[in-house]
């Protein structure tokens, strides 16, 4: 809601119609002798292309013959993970991949051996052979290249690319260690970066909205080339999908960003569109749209310049890129192909195909481009039947070849967990430290001491008390200036830096962590997204692993849920399915509300930190806010950063000296010790520790107990030391956080405690959580949320009776079954 | 095939035995022995047997030396003709040819020394205790059992622990100081005489090690007291004495004055189910429906107590009889565990030895002991004249979280009517 647009109310009600330009269909008419006499090709063009048609195809017959009789031309193997093959679709794939450079980026889907493929084999003839020597020496230290040369006796560099992409492709779907990633990804999981392959994603969809932060990140960043997502026609059943392509098409990008990086977004979402999402038929049954390309029109005034392609030409193919590329590079993208296609195999070697006849299989049998797009070179004098032939053959046997070696354990041995049992260990976090991801002078639009936000912030006195007397609170520095000043400090630092969200820009943030940056911080690098959670947290995915750093905002934890997948399984995920070979320096702020009700309210930290590969911080106090938060930014993984709604106003109140004004980090999985006590040891997650502190008070005056109150700020690592030492020293422990008490993080803090310190024990450690209910109204929060007397009620039950205690909260064991019986 | 030679076992002296003690090797390496030898002798925590020998052969190898604690059914030793294997026969590595490793065994043998509370902790799950508060209790030599829990469900926790070394008490019975209790003083500063010559160390047998725990535990948990009575004995002594007369001509067994004391105890106590009874989980009472009377005897081994079962439904013969055969086996060391646990109610009878007065220990997790004492000449004032008469006294301890003072009163003074009109009650 930026003021420059005004919302004009005559215009916006007055009458009209939308008219809507032709959406091409199978429009590509020309033949082969067309494109030779425009001179689109060389002859030898025309058969490469063709070349590549059958080594795909000699790849997916291959694995075919694997999986569904454990022998291919005499090697006998197999393997237990998927195959979804693309056996019809290499003609597409190759015709997309035709005019794409190694600055051109594809992700995939589950269904993407051949795009891989197309890709690799694109870039093979593109590059030279000094390059090509390069990139397959530095790869992963030159492991698979030493592994192909000692078997392979190449007749030429580029032959020995071409082992190289197919052995390394191969031999990561057998999960070997020579494969891509260490064979850590598999077959819906390897891609190969210094060909632009990036990668391919298991969940349907799943790449929409990373391909999306992709492009983003080459926009921000005016990094050459374009983004293309290839997906399934089936996965425009799923939400992200869309918000993706609403994000691509935002029209902020033409409207409001600043000169030189405004302007489209360059991403083509390529639908390989094979009539079926698994059996499902999509054009019919599952979806709306009769023909999928209409779905360009839905989405933006530009119709996302969309254009139904036939995918079994693999030149029709080439000459659609050839005007989409353009339009995506020169700022008019996103783009949206529907490139028609059809899978011969099943979903994957266990479907009976049952959903479809084998007349309709037959049918297009018949249209199957390595006899069509033959028949039509030899017609054209491009090339003669013998020719072909010799092709077919030297296919073969190159991948016989190749087989053999991606089976041999002698060639490509498994990763040895016996001998090295941390292999995966390593990869979960990269856990490195890069204050800035590039070199280049940050983009600002005003010097950092004219920020603001930041002016306004260094007038703050960062102490709870002044002269003795508490500081007024519009003057004291609070937890979310801790956090705003550490981001403002970073736009200055990391010229990759980015921030969005929901209204982040204009209005600052819900919460105002953004207040005040819109004048110094421009519109490319703080900017409001859509109301699409999974875009946001999809994209930021992408930009990451593209090597940007961005901070996303989640307006509420509840949130979360909106893009499960996006931080379950891509921003938790890539950093070790890739072994190690993407980064993911992204922060995701989730704040967890207050007064707002069922779901808005909600503490979600154990979600997070049950999924690995996520670092969970939720710091509680303006000390551990900015030492966090400069940590986070600092590293190179992914973190979810949690805020409490209702301690965003507070001060330092336990840390002499306040917050340093200076840079500090706190590490990652550091406990901080606010209290120190000798009789009770109280670990707290979140604005809990307020409460526990005012319990820790009235311990001390009304019974004698002396506690120590432990802030766990970090839940994912978490370091134990401090807590070990504590909890050996009282013997007592309860435990605290406004999460529901059920599958709590509390939970699994207690049973570690209780392993690691049994024999120091007095009892056993006792979890407060809030009820297992839905968040009532604030005006029942007492009675939802952890309050300090029910801290001291389950000392007192559990712990140890405090005499004279009249308890107000029933921990008592019978109420423990009887809430448990319930499920409440 | 190589020939193999034999194992004996370890044998199993009883249902509930687990391990046993050998106490003396008969025969040495080298010897000869046939099947039916007495190789070894050796004791459960109850009782001592003699093992024989299972094979003929030469003694080719023992495993364990006297004094080693060896599980059942484990094999003690080798027994072929000379150069035969006997590798596969060894126990496992755990237990060192005695030979080889002498030193080690002496660590099978729990010393007097060891807190203890570390005992109750081992074998009595019933001390709720948190992790905390029994260590501190073992570091700091105190009885936790001594300790009053104040922690939740009766748990006692630190702070109680505490309490207990604040209040200055030792861990030992009546909080005299054990010596686990002052782990430093008693080796290092103690003016104690250096030269071995001055004293002998002499490690609890095991009979002497469920003596010392059960004692221990029953003075620790056991809120007991005693009552003294003194009886009439006239009426006994003199069926006594007409029965001796008649046994020797009609060939009836020797009827003690114990035995006598024993039917009128089993009599009685089928009337007072609270003395007849177990406290169980320290809060519930087991009343039993007959009585299985325990009878103290006195041993070369120390105190045993093997049972009567069902000395209610047995007649004054029967249980005479049964009282010699197991005082005959008790002085043998040949009683059967499984008759040295099961009573209800226990008999200590210290009068032969001219006691006059004493305070018998329950014997867990029975709720009352009759002591029974010696015999006392008293006078009794009969028409202003005094006049003497036999009297034999009876101390009475109670377990007074089940008993009261007046009930126990009740108890004896039934008890002692019976006995004052024996013969009488005998033709009941």
């Amino acid at each position: 809601m930026p003021k420059s647009l005004f919302v004009d109310p005559a215009a916006t009600l007055a009458a009209g119609k939308i008219a809507f330009a032709d959406i091409p269909v199978n429009a590509y008419k020309k033949s082969v002798r067309d494109e030779l006499k425009e001179k689109n090709y060389t002859k030898g063009d025309l058969v490469r292309i063709y070349r590549d048609i059958t080594i795909l195809r000699e790849f997916e017959s291959m694995l075919s013959q694997i999986k569904t009789q454990g022998v291919y031309n005499g090697i006998e193997t197999t393997y237990p993970g998927p195959a979804h093959l693309s056996l019809g679709q290499e003609a597409a794939a190759v015709g997309e991949a035709y005019l794409l450079g190694t600055d051109d980026y594809i992700f995939g889907s589950h269904r993407s051996h051949s795009e891989i493929l197309a890709k690799s084999l694109s870039a093979i003839e593109k590059l030279s052979d000094g390059e090509l020597m390069k990139i397959m020496e530095e790869f992963l230290g030159g492991k698979i290249l030493r592994a192909v040369e000692k078997v392979s006796r190449p007749s030429s560099v580029k032959e020995l690319a071409v082992e190289f992409i197919i052995y390394g492709a191969l031999a990561e779907i057998f999960a070997r260690e020579n494969g891509f990633h260490m064979g850590m990804g598999g077959s819906m999981h390897a891609f190969f970066l210094p060909f632009g392959v990036y990668p391919n994603n298991a969940i349907v969809g799943g790449s929409a909205c990373i391909a999306t932060g992709a492009a983003l990140y080459k926009k921000c960043n005016k990094k050459k080339g374009i983004v293309v997502c290839n997906m399934g026609d089936g996965s425009l059943g799923c939400g992200p999908v869309w918000e993706a392509m609403n994000f691509a098409a935002m029209e902020q990008f033409k409207k409001l960003w600043e000169d030189g990086k405004n302007g489209g977004m360059p991403v083509i979402f390529n639908f390989f569109n094979n009539s079926y999402g698994m059996g499902g038929q999509t054009r019919g049954e599952t979806m709306a749209y009769d023909m999928l390309v209409r779905i360009g029109a839905g989405i933006s005034p530009t119709l996302l310049h969309a254009e139904r392609v036939n995918g079994f030409n693999p030149l029709a193919v080439v000459d659609a890129y050839r005007r989409k590329k353009a339009l995506a590079e020169n700022g008019e993208g996103p783009v949206l192909l529907d490139v028609l296609t059809y899978r011969f195999s099943g979903h994957s070697t266990s479907d009976q195909n049952a959903y479809r006849s084998k007349e309709e299989i037959e049918a297009w049998r018949e249209l199957d481009p390595i006899v069509t797009y033959r028949k039509a070179l030899v017609e054209a004098k491009a090339a003669s039947d013998s020719d072909f032939e010799g092709i077919l053959a030297e296919t073969a046997e190159r991948m016989t070849k190749i087989c053999k070696w991606a089976s041999d354990a002698e060639i490509s041995p498994y990763a040895d967990f016996k001998k090295d049992s941390h292999i995966i260990e390593r990869m979960m976090f990269s856990n490195e430290r890069a204050e800035k991801l590039d070199d280049r002078q940050p983009e600002v639009i005003t010097k950092k001491e004219d920020c603001a936000a930041y002016a306004k912030i260094k007038e703050k006195i960062r102490t709870v008390t002044t002269d003795g007397k508490p500081t007024p609170k519009l003057r004291l520095y609070n937890l979310r200036d801790a956090i705003s000043e550490t981001i403002i400090d970073k736009y200055y630092e990391d010229p990759t830096l980015i921030s969005y969200g929901e209204d982040v820009r204009d209005w600052g943030g819900a919460f105002a962590i953004y207040r005040g940056m819109a004048d110094s911080i421009p519109y490319s690098r703080l900017f409001n997204s859509p109301i699409s959670e999974a875009a946001i947290v999809g994209s930021a995915v992408g930009y990451g692993l593209c090597g940007g750093r961005a901070v996303i905002e989640l307006m509420y934890a509840d949130f979360i849920g909106r893009a499960g997948d996006e931080i379950f399984n891509q921003l938790s995920k890539w950093q070790s399915m890739s072994a190690g070979i993407l980064k993911m320096p992204v922060v995701l702020r989730v704040s967890v509300g207050s007064k707002y009700g069922a779901q808005h309210s909600q503490d979600w930290v154990a979600l997070c930190a049950h999924i690995p590969g996520l670092k969970v911080c939720f710091p509680a106090t303006p000390w551990e806010a900015k030492g966090l938060m400069k940590a986070a930014l600092n590293g190179t993984d992914p973190v979810v950063f949690f805020e409490s709604q209702r301690i965003y106003d507070v001060g330092e109140q336990f840390r002499e000296g306040g917050v340093p004004a200076e840079d500090y980090e706190i590490e990652i999985g550091d406990t901080n010790v606010v209290r120190t006590g000798s009789d009770l040891t109280i670990l707290t997650i979140g604005a809990t520790l307020y409460r526990a502190a005012d319990a820790a008070k009235l311990l001390d005056e009304r019974y004698g107990v002396s506690a120590e109150i432990i802030n766990l700020h970090s839940l994912v690592p978490l370091d134990y030391t401090k807590i070990i030492e504590s909890v050996k020293k009282t013997g007592k422990v309860v435990l605290a956080s406004d999460a529901c008490a059920r599958g709590s993080f509390l939970n699994d803090v207690a049973r570690n405690i209780t392993e690691l310190c049994f024999d120091y024990l007095d009892a056993p450690p006792a979890v407060v959580g809030a009820q297992n209910w839905i968040t009532p109204p604030f005006e029942f929060d007492e009675y939802f949320f952890p309050q300090a007397s029910w801290i001291i009620d389950a000392v007192n039950e559990k712990i140890m009776p405090l005499k004279g205690h009249v308890p107000t909260a029933n921990y008592t064991p019978v109420e423990q079954l009887r809430k448990a019986k319930l499920g409440v | 095939m190589v020939n193999m030679a034999a194992g004996v076992l370890m044998p199993k002296a009883g249902i509930t035995v687990e391990e046993c003690m050998i106490t003396r090797w008969e025969k040495k390496i080298g010897d000869r022995v046939n099947i039916g030898d007495i190789l070894f002798t050796y004791e459960t925590d109850k009782a001592s047997f003699e093992c024989e020998s299972t094979a003929e052969g030469e003694l080719l190898e023992i495993f364990f030396n006297e004094g080693d604690d060896v599980p059942v059914l484990v094999n003690v030793c080798a027994v072929g003709e000379k150069g035969e294997d006997v590798s596969s026969l060894r126990p496992g590595a755990a237990a060192p040819a005695p030979k080889e490793a002498p030193e080690k065994t002496a660590d099978a043998v729990p010393t007097a020394d060891v807190p203890l509370n570390e005992q109750h902790a081992k074998n009595d799950g019933e001390l709720k205790i948190s992790p905390r508060a029994r260590n501190l209790a073992e570091k700091s030599g105190v009885d936790a059992y001594r300790a009053s829990p104040t922690g939740p469900y009766g748990r006692i926790v630190e702070r109680d622990i505490v309490t207990l070394i604040d209040s200055g008490t030792g861990s030992g019975i009546g909080g005299r100081v054990l010596p686990g209790g002052i782990p430093a003083a008693s080796s290092g500063t103690a003016s104690a005489p250096v030269d071995g010559g001055e004293y002998e160390d002499v490690a609890f047998t095991k009979i002497r090690q469920v003596i010392a725990k059960s004692m221990t535990n029953s003075l620790a948990t056991i809120p007991q007291l005693t009552h003294h009575h003194s009886f009439d004995a006239t009426n006994i002594l003199e069926f006594r004495r007409s029965i001796k007369a008649s046994a020797e001509k009609l060939g009836l067994p020797n009827i003690t004055l114990n035995d006598i004391i024993l039917y009128a105890v089993s009599r009685t106590l089928i009337k007072f189910p609270n003395f007849n009874a177990h406290v169980t989980d320290g809060d519930k009472l087991r009343r039993f429906r007959h009585v299985h009377l325990g009878v103290a005897m006195d041993t070369p081994r120390g105190l045993m107590v093997p049972t009567i079962f069902n000395a209610d439904q047995k007649s004054l013969t029967e249980i005479s009889a049964e009282a010699k055969a197991l005082a005959k086996q008790a002085q043998a060391g040949s009683v059967s565990p499984d008759v040295l646990q099961g009573g209800t109610f226990t008999v200590s009878n210290l009068g032969s030895l001219g006691v006059e007065m004493f305070t018998p220990v329950i014997n867990a997790p029975q709720t009352a002991i009759l002591g029974v004492c010696n015999l006392v000449t008293r006078f009794r004032m009969t028409d202003g004249e005094a006049k003497p008469y036999q009297a034999m006294g009876l101390s009475v301890t109670y377990d007074h979280r089940v008993i009261d003072g007046a009930p126990e009163a009740r108890f004896a003074m039934e008890l002692i009517s019976y006995l004052e009109n024996f013969t009488a009650m005998l033709v009941e």
